[in-house]
């Protein structure tokens, strides 16, 4: 008998070892305390009511947005307590959330709510697994919300910016220029004008006069400006009025365009032509963002979500502001960034629609939760406000009166959200196409035409068909993906 | 005798059924991890190989045949990295020639051989994304070990390790000898412990000199050692990725540093071709099964044993 258990329990234990490499661990606590159990780089936390209603939630977050909208269910639980049972908060990597979702979608087993990005929403939809919230949501909160974001979650089944909506959104960035001050006072040079950006030729000139060889060793230490290809590149281009697709999204045009030829060129000149830029070398050793944040460049990129860590004297210790991309000549004289955004969505096979719309409601556009992200209550600014009268009132007395750290040309961002004469925010062109392969296959050969190993008409003549190939299999596995 | 044997094979006593009950029960539990872990994926993989599918849309209703291999074969780019690949594999006859030698020093009966061994070994226990971030500091083009060392030794700047097309590939080698040293050195320290002495006394009465010793004695009985190293290492060699995406953005300067691996990553997680992936991994796991078969073919000729 006393053999027979223990051989029992060894069995048992070598069952369960061999099975303990798939368990995801959760603990369960009553009560008002989030319980939070961590496995890799996945939490999830849980919030209980005395109610019969389970949500699950799954979203990719930082650390401090994280908090907050933990705390923004825990409020919406206890207003709820009498329908909510628990909420499952899962947070995990943006890296992850893909994979998790592609799971959680062969699995049949999709969170109530979780995030779309706008290149997405399609798939999303043809598919079957997001929920129109026509209706579910109050529509005076959603006539608030920017029109650049709405129409990126709205669709008909053939275009966006049409027809439903289907997400409300966790953010609205965009990205914009900043400048070192501190660089223009020690050259002696005026600041950029927020008002009006520069053409490419005042650009280049004021680049000049910031690259420089600071400590007299002969190399060159300081630089005009530096650019991160896969984001910093676009903005010039799209500047000049230059895209690289035609034919909605179906058509790669590089040989046959003269203002994406001219912008590039432009581009990749102020690296390999006119040295104001760290040579390519010199970025793989350490990158512009890197060197920004020492002092060595005079203009770089700021994303929205920069500038909490641009205001911070630790992290950067000079003194800057934002101003606008400068604008080519062949273009509307627009100088135009992209946006960026990510929406809540409620999942198509919920059993609680409005509860679940309300919550989002409640996570997307709360204004207690905006004060937060946005840096009213914190001094740290994350986001740009989804809530425009907030947005445009509060928010920017808030700024003006120093109770946000901001940069004060903040209504470099407003431009290019709002879009106005001189500004204009656009959503790249791989939110259009069903993957970005055509777009990563032209940034992989962009080093050699900085480094002048390759003239850009070859490079054009070179990489075209390699990209129309790229969006030609994107197409069809667009189609695909809404083949059932 | 006889009778009593035949019924045994026919009916089993109480006690053997009993016993084969309990085995049965210590089977299940790898037999169900291998069913479920392994063979299901696998058969899954199969089968998603000849779809469209994305993660999203359905896979039955996109079967395509045997396209995404077509496909395959067609990419460029899948032929650079399987080219890539292959040429990382020059790491593993120079990782096996360091071992060798290292390991007969070792084995010579130095002192603080513990410590060299443990300090050879460290590599191979790290974490491989860990030890990627510090080579990538080394090879950096301003501020690594090695260019900080070439420009003190001759005045002028080192290569661009990582970014330029060609020299990322050579970096890699170094990078991925280095990682794999310890393995051989421990591997063949052992089988040179293995070595009867008197092997080598007889030798060295008949005449036989430190070159012959090793021709003749050393080197055939270490080739069980040097057949295992290889074949690990060939496996190991076309699974490589962990590196490219540590070191490299976007598999390097066109393309120039990504692996099979990495194009199988890039197509099923970047671009969302979760099918066209699985068939990346077809081809990889019978490309991996051939070498590996063949290398076991040709083991006959050239690996001998003690018996």
């Amino acid at each position: 008998m006393k053999k027979k258990l223990a051989a029992m329990t060894l069995a048992m234990a070598m069952a369960v070892t061999s099975l303990a490499g798939c368990g995801v661990q959760t603990t369960e606590e009553a009560g008002e305390a989030p319980a939070a159990e961590t496995t890799s780089d996945t939490t999830t936390t849980e919030m209980t009511g005395t109610g019969d209603k389970e949500i699950n939630i799954l979203i990719y977050a930082q650390e401090h947005e994280k908090a907050v909208y933990e705390d923004l269910i825990a409020e919406f639980t206890k207003e709820h307590a009498d329908e909510i049972s628990k909420v499952n908060f899962e947070v995990t990597t943006q890296d992850e959330y893909g994979v998790k979702m592609t799971a959680a979608m062969t699995a049949d087993d999709m969170p109530d709510i979780f995030y779309i990005g706008p290149d997405s929403v399609r798939s999303y939809v043809d598919n079957g697994y997001a929920l129109p919230l026509d209706g579910l949501v109050d529509q005076a909160a959603v006539d608030n919300l920017w029109p650049a974001i709405k129409s990126a979650y709205m669709y008909d089944g053939k275009e966006v910016g049409k027809g439903s909506l289907y997400c409300l959104p966790k953010d609205l960035s965009c990205f914009a220029f900043a400048y070192n001050q501190d660089l223009f006072d020690e050259a002696g040079l005026e600041y950029p004008d927020p008002q009006n950006p520069y053409t490419y030729e005042e650009f280049l000139d004021v680049c000049k006069k910031l690259t420089k060889d600071k400590d007299g060793d002969g190399e060159i230490d300081q630089w005009g400006v530096a650019n991160a290809n896969a984001f910093g590149m676009t903005p010039y281009l799209y500047s000049n009025g230059a895209r690289f697709l035609t034919d909605n999204y179906t058509k790669v045009n590089l040989t046959n365009n003269p203002q994406l030829k001219e912008a590039f060129q432009y581009y990749v000149d102020l690296t390999a032509k006119e040295g104001v830029t760290p040579t390519v070398e010199q970025d793989t050793a350490l990158g512009g963002y890197q060197r920004w944040l020492d002092g060595q460049i005079a203009f770089y990129a700021c994303g929205t979500w920069d500038v909490a860590a641009f205001m911070d004297d630790a992290t950067f210790p000079y003194k800057w502001n934002l101003c606008g991309w400068p604008v080519g000549p062949s273009g509307d004289g627009k100088s135009t960034a992209w946006l960026g955004t990510v929406g809540f969505a409620v999942s198509s096979k919920t059993q609680y629609p409005e509860l679940c719309a309300q919550l989002i409601q409640k996570l997307s556009t709360d204004e207690e939760g905006q004060k937060v992200l946005c840096g009213e209550t914190t001094g740290k600014s994350l986001q740009i406000p989804n809530i425009m009268d907030y947005a445009q009132t509060t928010f920017k007395e808030k700024v003006n009166d120093g109770t946000i750290p901001y940069a004060s040309n903040v209504d470099v961002i407003f431009g290019y959200i709002e879009g106005n004469d001189k500004y204009n925010g656009i959503f790249g062109e791989t939110t259009y196409t069903y993957n970005a392969e055509w777009w990563d296959t032209f940034l992989e050969g962009i080093p050699n035409v900085q480094t002048g190993s390759i003239s850009v008409d070859d490079y054009f003549k070179e990489v075209e068909p390699k990209m129309q190939a790229a969006l030609d299999n994107a197409i069809e596995l667009q189609n695909a993906a809404t083949n059932n | 005798m006889q009778g009593k044997a035949k019924k045994v094979k026919v009916k089993m006593s109480p006690m053997a059924k009993r016993e084969e009950r309990w085995a049965w029960l210590f089977i299940a539990p790898p037999f169900l991890g291998f069913v479920l872990f392994m063979a299901y994926p696998i058969c899954f993989a199969l089968l998603a190989s000849t779809s469209r599918w994305t993660g999203m849309n359905s896979l039955m209703g996109n079967l395509s045949g045997l396209r995404n291999y077509a496909e395959i074969m067609a990419d460029p780019k899948f032929w650079k990295s399987l080219g890539t690949t292959v040429i990382y594999l020059i790491g593993i006859p120079i990782g096996m020639i360091l071992g060798i030698l290292i390991a007969m020093g070792l084995n010579r009966g130095i002192k603080g051989k513990r410590v060299l061994t443990t300090m050879y070994y460290v590599p191979v226990v790290s974490s491989l994304v860990a030890v990627s971030i510090l080579w990538a500091w080394v090879f950096n083009y301003d501020y690594g070990l090695f260019n900080t060392i070439i420009k003190a030794l001759t005045g002028r700047h080192g290569p661009n390790w990582l970014g330029d097309e060609h020299m990322v590939k050579v970096a890699m080698i170094i990078f991925m000898t280095w990682k794999g040293l310890g393995t051989s050195i421990i591997l063949y320290l052992a089988g040179l412990q293995n070595i009867p002495r008197d092997y080598y006394e007889a030798a060295e009465i008949d005449g036989a000199n430190g070159v012959k010793k090793f021709r003749h004695i050393t080197l055939p009985l270490l080739s069980p050692v040097t057949f295992y190293i290889l074949i690990t290492s060939l496996i190991g060699g076309f699974q490589v990725f962990v590196e490219v995406q540590v070191m490299t953005t976007n598999g390097g300067t066109n393309y120039s540093a990504a692996t099979v691996v990495y194009y199988l990553y890039d197509k099923a997680f970047n671009n969302n071709q979760l099918g066209y992936g699985c068939a990346v991994a077809t081809i990889l796991a019978l490309i991996i099964f051939l070498i590996t078969a063949f290398n076991f073919w040709g083991q006959k000729k050239w690996v001998k044993t003690i018996d």
